[in-house]
């Protein structure tokens, strides 16, 4: 028994008033009466007696008021929780790809598994256990149940994704486990002690680290170089804190061009050159070292193709011409770059049919192009008959670039020139986003999508004075750059991060089968695009009748990868053993609503008295 | 108000029956002194007696002298009527208990009194009485001598209102000081004052040859003593005094006796003194009182 709002007792003190108007009330009472022939004077010590004697009334009303003062106080029961108790337990596990990693035949997960079966086997019978995961996102495996086999088959079933484990993800599945007596975390990293905080738990949570300081090789990063003109390069990185010999093998077309052994020096990357390659198309980078965790071993890119094909510059800005042909030659160097001032006419063959059109600060009347990529898009114009491609909705003086696909929230915003808002089509999706100088309301920077007749590119910034060639806005000129590969890119082939959302045109139901051979059908939206958001590094294929397409999922992330990275600094608290016995042999069983109930009996009962009072004497009130 | 039922006809049809009967002469001469105010030499037989010279010799019995030759006088009751005043005590503590309601309960009793007086088509009225601040209230209705004449009592039931003190004796002064001939009282109070006050008070009434009936009236509760358990300070309704009680089924049953010795006390004194007495202890026993305890007081079916 006890109160979980002692300070309430302060309530009390309506007692003691009670008390008081009592006895100088009720306790002696004024009646009249026709003549005091007919009564005689109390004795003393009857009289002396008098103060204390309470009648019925004044005992109901103590208790009621009691009863209502412990309400507000909380008063609680604790109740064993043993057999047939109802103590709940939450087993929350992180499935980062961290978790994948193995040492001997078990992984970190496996680990987790054991200890999660353990804790459920020791539970009493009748406890309940619910099962959440954390990766990129928090998700509820198993609502709370009491069936020991179903939970099993649940831990059997779960996996780990190719995907870092995300703080905001941890809180959230701490939030959900918020309402159960135990928490138990299991993760091969201590979580952040923040997050900890701000889930603002009632009980803490029960760490169990799981895995050993364990070696890995990664490969950070893939450049497949230009066909038959430039190197391409591999960054391989070594997590161990001892030399590591790495054995690499790159195949593009189908052979294999790369294949060597090195060693890789402790904690380091190495660059590691091949090439040039023959043709444009996949490049597939595989550590055939075996180390901890195979997800960071494979990692794909797209060659440029070998093809000439023409693309058109469109500028009313010479330099901004200039510096758009340079930046599509150093994507794809077999491009034949064509560049016009779209003022003047005749300055390009518009008969002539283009892969690429790069439109800034202009319209794309009369252009033919495969692909078409709106820098700085035009307003629309008022009395223009065809309806804008990409309406411009406002536009700012100075914009900052915030998030990129691929990188997340940047570390520092850059700081961009003009930009146009636009109102983006539900079949483009956004690489990047930004917002004005100062301001929080997000636009997007850079876009991509398809339309009917085409590839559609958007980049909402003005792209003048050189900005793309800026050093200290490289993320401009990466996210053009992304932007265009898309564009250029093969439309039956994507390479994406794993996590990244990933929106591909197939206009009909479609199978997806990841790279675990596991399929199930994805349906098309309005704009016949079918997203989904690979989970696992590795090739996924959309089939959709007589189309097909390939999508490359990549893993790495610098924490993640680390399995040595844990020096474990800041260990969370241990649960407190002084706090634990509350929870884990009681339950606090609250009684308000009880003794509110009673107090309300109490009340009507004393009406009762009263109303019978008040009829005996005839008095005309109670 | 209980005041209203003296006037509902079923409870007059029970009295329509009814009479008073009044005393008659306590005169050293039979015949001559009598109650009330004489109005001739009337035409009912009383008695024989010897002639005597000067005697009306209209009065003598002539069959008497002719077959006994002895000189008779015939004498005569004579015609008389007797003012009837009822007098309702109408202090403060008729009014309470208030459940009780003893001023509607002691109005209904004198009402019916006077209507059963009426019978006789002697001249009735109905008085109340109180004291305030050492002066005496007492107002009355006129005299009423027919039947007919019943429901003006109605109107002056509405005006009466409880209050002051119980002064029996100040209101009888109030009585004789009006100098009316001597005739009927009938008193209908609680009592509730020291014996010396109602002594008094009855004394002189006697002494002025007044017939003095005396009916004494409690509530239901009152009387039952029905008070529930606990500690009370009481309060005197008249007096304004005040007095510390401890109260339980002990002391309900003192109270009890109190009441009891103090009605015994008023009856001992009315049996002593000649005064006609009845109790009418709870409204609730109304019908019983009309019917056991109004023959105490002269009234014959």
């Amino acid at each position: 028994m006890g109160l979980l709002n002692p300070a309430n007792l302060l309530y009390a003190l309506s007692l003691a008033a009670l008390v008081a108007i009592y006895l100088r009330a009720r306790s002696r009472p004024t009646i009249e009466v026709s003549s005091l022939i007919l009564f005689e004077e109390a004795p003393a010590p009857v009289a002396r007696s008098r103060v204390l004697r309470l009648d019925l009334p004044f005992w109901l009303e103590a208790l009621a008021l009691a009863a209502l003062t412990l309400a507000v106080a909380g008063l609680y029961l604790r109740a064993h929780g043993g057999a047939g108790g109802r103590r709940t337990h939450a087993l929350v596990f992180d499935l980062g790809a961290a978790m994948g990693a193995r040492d001997g035949d078990l992984s970190r997960l496996d680990e987790a598994r054991q200890a999660a079966r353990r804790i459920v086997a020791e539970a009493p019978i009748g406890d309940s256990f619910s099962v959440i995961t954390y990766a990129l996102e928090a998700g509820a495996a198993q609502a709370p149940a009491t069936d020991r086999a179903e939970i099993g088959r649940i831990l059997g079933r779960l996996k780990p994704t190719d995907v870092a484990a995300s703080p905001a993800a941890l809180r959230a599945a701490l939030v959900d486990a918020r309402g159960a007596d135990t928490i138990d975390l299991f993760a091969d990293r201590p979580p952040p002690a923040e997050v900890i905080e701000d889930a603002r738990l009632a009980v803490p949570p029960r760490f169990h680290q799981v895995g050993a300081p364990a070696g890995n090789l990664a490969i950070v990063s893939i450049d497949p170089g230009v066909p038959r003109a430039t190197l391409g390069r591999v960054v391989v990185r070594n997590f161990s804190t001892h030399p590591q010999p790495c054995e690499l093998q790159i195949d593009a077309g189908g052979r294999t061009v790369f294949h060597s052994g090195f060693i890789v020096e402790p904690r380091a990357e190495m660059v590691v050159p091949f090439g040039p390659l023959r043709a444009g198309g996949v490049v597939a980078a595989r550590i055939l070292t075996a180390d901890a965790l195979a997800a960071d071993n494979d990692r794909y890119a797209l060659a440029p193709s070998i093809a000439q094909t023409r693309a058109l510059v469109l500028s009313p800005d010479p330099g901004v011409r200039d510096d758009l042909a340079r930046i599509l030659l150093a994507v794809n160097p077999n491009l034949i770059v064509t560049t016009a001032d779209p003022n003047v006419s005749n300055a390009f063959d518009r008969a002539r049919g283009f892969a690429l059109a790069v439109l800034h600060d202009c319209g794309d009347a009369g252009v033919t192009a495969a692909a078409r990529l709106f820098v700085f898009p035009e307003p629309w114009l008022s009395g223009s008959k065809r309806p804008p491609l990409l309406p411009v909705v406002g536009s700012v003086a100075a914009a900052e670039m915030r998030r990129r696909a691929g990188v997340g929230e940047l570390a520092a915003p850059v700081l961009l020139g003009p930009a146009r808002m636009v109102e983006l089509p539900g079949w483009m999706r956004a690489t990047s986003q930004g917002s004005g100088a100062g301001d929080r309301e997000s636009f997007p920077l850079t876009a991509i999508g398809r339309a009917a007749d085409g590839e559609i590119g958007m980049i909402a910034f003005d792209v003048r004075d050189h900005l793309l060639l800026d050093p200290d806005r490289l993320d401009a000129l990466l996210a053009t750059i992304d932007t265009i590969r898309r564009l250029i890119a093969p439309q039956d082939v994507m390479i994406e991060a794993t996590g990244a959302p990933v929106s591909v045109p197939m206009f009909a139901r479609t199978l997806l089968t990841a790279p675990d051979g596991a399929g199930r059908m994805l349906t098309p939206d309005r704009w016949g695009r079918v997203r989904f958001r690979p989970l696992l590094a590795g090739v996924y294929h959309l089939t959709a009748g007589r189309d097909s397409v390939t999508v490359y999922a990549n893993y790495y992330d610098a924490g993640e990868s680390d399995l040595i990275a844990p020096e474990f600094p800041a260990a969370p608290p241990p649960a407190a053993p002084a706090a634990a016995p509350l929870t884990a042999q009681f339950q606090m069983r609250p009684i308000g609503t009880l003794l509110a109930g009673l107090a309300l009996l109490v009340f009507l009962l004393e009406s009762i008295v009263l109303t019978r009072r008040a009829a005996r004497w005839s008095a005309r009130h109670v | 108000m209980l005041a209203a039922r003296a006037f509902e006809p079923d409870f007059l049809r029970r009295l329509d029956g009814l009479m008073m009967q009044a005393r008659r002469t306590r005169a050293p001469r039979a015949g001559r002194r009598i109650i009330g105010r004489a109005q001739g030499s009337g035409i009912e037989l009383e008695d024989f007696r010897e002639y005597a010279p000067g005697d009306d010799l209209r009065f003598l019995d002539w069959n008497a002298l002719a077959r006994l030759d002895d000189l008779k006088v015939r004498t005569f009751r004579p015609e008389r009527q007797i003012e009837i005043t009822v007098m309702v005590d109408a202090s403060a503590s008729m009014a309470l208990p208030a459940a009780d309601d003893k001023l509607g309960f002691a109005l209904t009793l004198g009402a019916g009194l006077a209507y059963i007086a009426m019978s006789e088509n002697d001249p009735v009225r109905i008085a109340v009485f109180s004291g305030h601040g050492g002066k005496a209230r007492f107002e009355s209705t006129p005299f009423f001598r027919r039947r007919e004449s019943y429901g003006e009592f109605h109107a002056f039931f509405d005006t009466v209102r409880c209050g002051g003190e119980t002064r029996l004796a100040a209101a009888t002064a109030h009585l004789l000081g009006q100098r009316r001939p001597p005739g009927v009282a009938i008193i209908v109070s609680d009592f509730l004052v020291g014996p010396n006050d109602y002594e008094t008070a009855l004394g002189d009434l006697l002494a002025a040859h007044y017939e003095v009936k005396a009916v004494h009236v409690m509530g239901d509760r009152e009387s039952a003593v029905d008070y529930p358990p606990g500690s009370y300070r009481v309060r005197d309704c008249e007096t304004g005094v005040m007095r510390d009680v401890s109260f339980g089924p002990r002391e309900a049953e003192a109270c009890r006796r109190r009441i009891a010795a103090h009605a015994d006390a008023l009856a001992d004194f009315c049996k002593r003194r000649g005064v006609m007495y009845a109790r009418a202890f709870g409204a609730s026993r109304l019908d019983d009182i009309v019917a056991r305890e109004f023959p105490r007081l002269g009234v014959i079916a």
